[in-house]
């Protein structure tokens, strides 16, 4: 790794983060009571099948959530490189403008499209650079030929316009730009989405180089297992609006858990992989206007107890915490009760006791 | 008229053979190209050519799956259309049984549309939204006369929503929008196995739908062949969905075919460059096996026109170009030295039983690239993207 | 089906208090007979549209509601049966355009290739004759003409605009899969305009409907106020030419304009809020709440 940093630090700790959305038919929770820390130089993957809301859990970390949808709990705080740390819910316009772009940045779902098309790629890129950073504006041309070598592109794409670009190219130009200003985390929500497969092998590497060679963090939210097995260091699987498991990749994908990533995982088939039948999961992912009570998934869950359909399970930490936040499995589960402090936020002080939570 | 065989007892029997000895239909593209015109391709030339050449044929006894593979962009929504009967071919002929399926007479075409259904890609626009979703399930059962009176329907309706795992209670009386994508694609299935139709063409079916529903559809598929006989082809971009449901497979390419045969030798002995570059590019979900070498991306700008078509149409991207590729379109050529299907399988396997699933046209693992050419060949064509025999 | 109607309809304050106005004068259309029983009975009875029926420009009064005209005719009866012909001038021509314009759009769209240019060449010949110089032409030639007569004339104006917009709309759906389906099905061309395409363009239909009724009564009433029109029936725009002929305003005598007025623009407001009520219900993003 070519970068210099104090690997492991958190970078960003999300808590009992809660999102409502207002309907005809009553208050429906997207993203219910969910906590996940990022560290630097860490891809953490989001996982989770449509509907679950990790999009709304994105949204809301930017804090991009607009009506009918509402933050309702929880607290999202940035420990940025060189900088105070900074609470994001309730912070002002003015902060949640010095932090973005430059601390936190976003690729959005279906981003190849969000190029402006009247626009030469190059200008696009002197419009965010400058409006978030107004310092930085000399060697602009300099910077912009070192961003786009950077995600493999020729530096003769700042002259061209969007629509004279693949599919692929944009989605580079986007990371391109997200990348800008140098931020420490970059979240990026279905970057490999329709794009043809030889592109998503290169927008894989492409992230990958984010953290390889400039130390960045990186949140990826897909449903797509397999790119998490390419990417991620860690998973966080969601499931009607709550984190299930949150463990290392190979945890997550060899010894799986929780019943529902276990017959996730289960049901990839692979190419060159056994002929034999898979099995899906019965039934379908319930409504936010109708969670199930207790365990979300007891009513498709195979090995449901007695107490899966009245009371929630907690997220718990299985095996004794060591400190060492890559190989630590979490899982919310009646089948996996914790061997040590069953609750998240003081598993997280005693493996991190030098990283204080900012209240 | 002509007369349609009875579909077979729906008694579950791994052997497709308690079907009624009826002889075998055909369902083919012969030499089929369709080109788009208009103002929009202009800077193509006016015209977009979205299917060259293309030949296939299926076969409803025995009963198999073929699979089209291709990206966005190869024509295969375009075959699609063809073979169902909505799109008429600029040239070349789709014929069922012989006959040419856009010259049909009105029996002949009611025939057809009997034994020839299909299942979309998108769960929700299938259904009109002003009904309720079972209209789709009614509409068959009174369009082809399957019933004798209503109670007999229902029965029948139910029946077909119980062969897919679907619970009528959860199902009947709703309108689209109140059922999941995957409900709503298995309704789609249950169409299929009320008309008992010989064919189904099933467009992307399960690329709009979550992971976790989309190994039961691929199961009641490979189901729908073992059990009813039913023939499929399956038209995917997801590599390992092909792999899984086995059988036959064509790979596609800008309106080509480029590649054919079994699919353990397509996908575990890929021969043409394109098929290794989808290959090398399929992202595996096992953490222990993650790429180690770089790939570059070769990505066409549309400021560059590309020339003509009269040449191979993956020469700007593959590793492997010799200077005949520019200039001359790559006939077939059979893979020599190949296992022929049906061996390397485990017995016992669900998917393939030997030399089942092959059609007498294709039976051999055969690609359209120059490397193959045994007349001019001097070392053995490479196995893989890096040029390593 | 129809729950999905009603129950789409009611999401809509602006389309219901449209409809509801619309209705209400619907009702005042309909029971102008017993309008004109109940004053014609005072009096010792008489139809209160005879001339001399009562004294002349009366202002308005305990038995005269809307006072009398300068033939001493009862302004409200003739306000109620003027709003009746004007109502029923609206629904004929509405209907047979819309029938014509659906029958245009729906085949030529759904159809295309030759069928579909040469409606569309029809269709923009229509829209392109100018329709009040030729309505005058025929109009000043044809006198004696019932007011069923009228509406069949105004309806070939009409019909066009209509038929243009919903081959559009056409276009829009006619691709969907649904389509798809219905032909794998083996549906006919007709079988599938009439049961894929048709229910899913209803709420564009009631707005042409609804846009060439309210053209029609218009037209007509253009066509009074000139003079020129079907005579021997009370027309909201006769009135308002007799207002003008008379002198009606310099008179003091408000009733016999102010009543057509009034009612011109009552529903010509309750056709705009149904149009914007419609266009709620379809159009998801003006609503205010998720998931309605």
């Amino acid at each position: 790794m070519t970068f210099s940093g104090t690997a492991g630090a958190t970078l960003l700790s999300v808590r009992h983060l809660t999102v409502e959305y207002a309907t005809v038919r009553g208050s429906a929770r997207a993203v219910d009571d969910v906590s996940l820390d990022v560290n630097r130089a860490e891809i953490v993957g989001i996982a989770g099948e449509s509907g679950c809301g990790k999009t709304t859990l994105t949204s809301a970390i930017l804090r991009l959530t607009r009506p009918p949808g509402r933050v309702t709990a929880g607290s999202i705080s940035l420990f940025p490189r060189g900088g105070a740390p900074v609470e994001l819910i309730g912070a002002t316009g003015e902060e949640l403008r010095s932090v973005r772009w430059r601390n936190v940045s976003y690729v959005p779902q279906g981003s190849m499209n969000s190029l402006n098309p009247v626009m030469r790629v190059g200008e696009q890129f002197k419009d965010a650079i400058t409006h978030h950073d107004g310092e930085r504006a000399a060697n602009l041309d300099e910077r912009i030929s070192y961003l786009l070598d950077l995600v493999g592109l020729g530096g003769h794409v700042a002259r061209m316009y969007p629509h004279e670009l693949s599919g692929g190219m944009r989605q580079r130009a986007i990371i391109a730009m997200a990348i800008a200003l140098e931020p420490d985390l970059v979240i990026a929500d279905e970057p490999t989405t329709a794009l043809d497969v030889n592109v998503q092998r290169v927008i894989i590497q492409t992230l990958r180089d984010l953290r390889d060679r400039l130390g960045m963090s990186l949140v990826v939210v897909t449903h797509d297992m397999a790119v998490h097995a390419q990417l991620a260091d860690r998973v966080a699987v969601m499931y009607a609006g709550k984190i299930v498991e949150d463990a290392g990749v190979r945890a997550i994908f060899h010894h799986p858990r929780h019943p529902y990533v276990r017959r996730l995982i289960g049901a990839i088939p692979r190419v060159g992989g056994s002929r034999s039948r898979l099995d899906g999961i019965d039934g379908a992912a319930p409504s936010p206007l109708a969670w199930p009570a207790g365990c979300r998934f007891h009513p498709r869950c195979a090995d449901a107890l007695p107490e899966c359909s009245t009371v929630m399970p907690l997220m718990a930490v299985t095996g004794a915490p060591n400190g060492q936040h890559l190989t630590r499995s979490m899982v919310a589960c009646h089948l996996h009760p914790a061997d040590a402090i069953p609750t998240d936020v003081s598993v997280l002080e005693v493996a991190a006791p030098s990283q204080k939570e900012d209240r | 008229m002509t007369s349609i065989p009875t579909p077979a007892s729906t008694t579950s029997s791994a052997d497709a053979g308690t079907r009624e000895a009826a002889s075998a239909r055909h369902l083919r593209m012969e030499a089929v190209t369709h080109s788009f015109r208009g103002a929009a391709y202009r800077h193509l030339g006016g015209e977009l050519v979205a299917v060259d050449d293309v030949s296939m044929s299926l076969a409803s006894n025995p009963p198999q799956i073929v699979t089209l593979v291709g990206e966005s962009g190869s024509g295969k929504s375009t075959v699609a259309r063809m073979l169902l009967g909505l799109l008429k071919p600029s040239a070349g002929r789709v014929t069922f049984d012989g006959d040419d399926i856009y010259q049909l007479s009105p029996q002949g075409r009611s025939a057809f549309r009997r034994a020839v259904q299909a299942v979309f890609q998108d769960p929700y626009g299938i259904f009109n939204p002003f009904f309720r979703a079972e209209r789709v399930l009614w509409k068959a059962v009174d369009r082809f006369g399957m019933a004798r009176n209503r109670a007999d329907a229902l029965a029948k309706i139910e029946k077909s929503l119980g062969a897919v795992q679907l619970r009528p209670t959860d199902v009947l009386g709703r309108y689209p929008h109140q059922l999941s994508g995957g409900q709503r694609q298995r309704i789609m299935l249950a169409r299929a196995h009320l008309l008992q139709p010989a064919f189904i063409v099933a467009d992307e079916p399960v690329s709009m739908l979550d992971a976790a529903v989309r190994v039961h559809f691929l199961n009641i598929l490979l189901d729908f062949r073992t059990q009813y006989g039913m023939s499929t082809l399956f038209i995917t971009h997801d590599l390992s969905n092909a792999f899984y449901v086995g059988g036959h497979l064509l790979v596609m390419s800008r309106g080509r075919i480029v590649e054919r045969g079994s699919t353990d030798d397509v996908l575990m002995r890929p021969a043409h460059p394109y098929t290794q570059l989808l290959l090398a590019s399929l992202p595996s979900s096992d953490p222990d096996v993650r790429w180690t070498d770089r790939m570059t991306a070769t990505e066409q700008t549309t400021a560059k026109p590309s020339p003509g078509r009269s040449r191979c149409l993956f020469a700007e991207r593959c590793p492997h170009v010799m200077d005949r590729c520019w200039h001359d379109v790559p006939p077939t050529y059979a893979v020599q030295g190949e296992p022929s299907a049906g061996t390397g399988v485990e017995t016992g396997a669900v998917h393939l039983g030997p030399g089942a699933d092959v059609t007498a046209d294709e039976q051999s693992h055969s690609v359209a690239c120059f490397l193959y050419d045994p007349a001019k060949r001097t070392s053995p064509p490479p196995d893989s993207l890096s040029g390593k025999t | 089906m129809w729950h999905t109607i009603i129950g789409q309809l009611r999401t809509s304050a602006r389309l219901q208090f449209g409809l509801g106005l619309l209705g209400l004068l619907v009702v005042l259309a309909i029971v102008h007979p017993l309008a004109s029983g109940v004053v014609g009975s005072q009096d010792a009875g008489g139809d209160p549209l005879a001339i001399a029926a009562y004294r002349p420009w009366l202002m308005p009064t305990g038995s005269h509601w809307l006072g009398t005209d300068r033939y001493g005719r009862d302004i409200l009866v003739m306000s109620l049966t003027g709003l009746s012909a004007s109502l029923q001038v609206g629904l004929i021509a509405g209907l047979i355009s819309t029938a014509i314009g659906v029958i245009v759009a729906f085949v030529g769209g759904y159809k295309g290739g030759a069928w579909d240019s040469t409606l569309r060449t029809v269709t923009d010949m229509f829209l392109v004759i100018p329709s009040l110089p030729l309505l005058l032409v025929l109009s000043a030639y044809v006198r004696r003409v019932s007011l069923a007569q009228v509406g069949v004339m105004l309806a070939i104006f009409s019909w066009a605009f209509a038929a243009r917009t919903m081959r559009a709309h056409v276009l829009s759906i006619r691709s969907r899969p649904y389509v798809d389906l219905a032909r794998i099905n083996d549906a006919s061309d007709m079988e599938i305009i009439f049961q894929e395409l048709l229910p899913n363009l209803l709420p564009y239909i009631g707005v042409g409907f609804a846009n060439a009724a309210i053209n029609s009564i218009f037209g007509l009433v253009a066509l009074e106020v000139i003079g020129l029109g079907p005579a021997g029936v009370i027309d909201l725009g006769m009135m308002i030419n007799f207002s003008i002929n008379w002198g009606a305003m310099s008179l003091g005598a408000w009733p016999l304009f102010m009543a057509p007025i009034t009612l011109l623009s009552l529903l010509f407001m309750a056709q705009q809020l149904v149009n914007i009520g419609l266009e709620e219900v379809y159009n998801p993003r003006l609503r205010s709440v998720a998931g309605a």
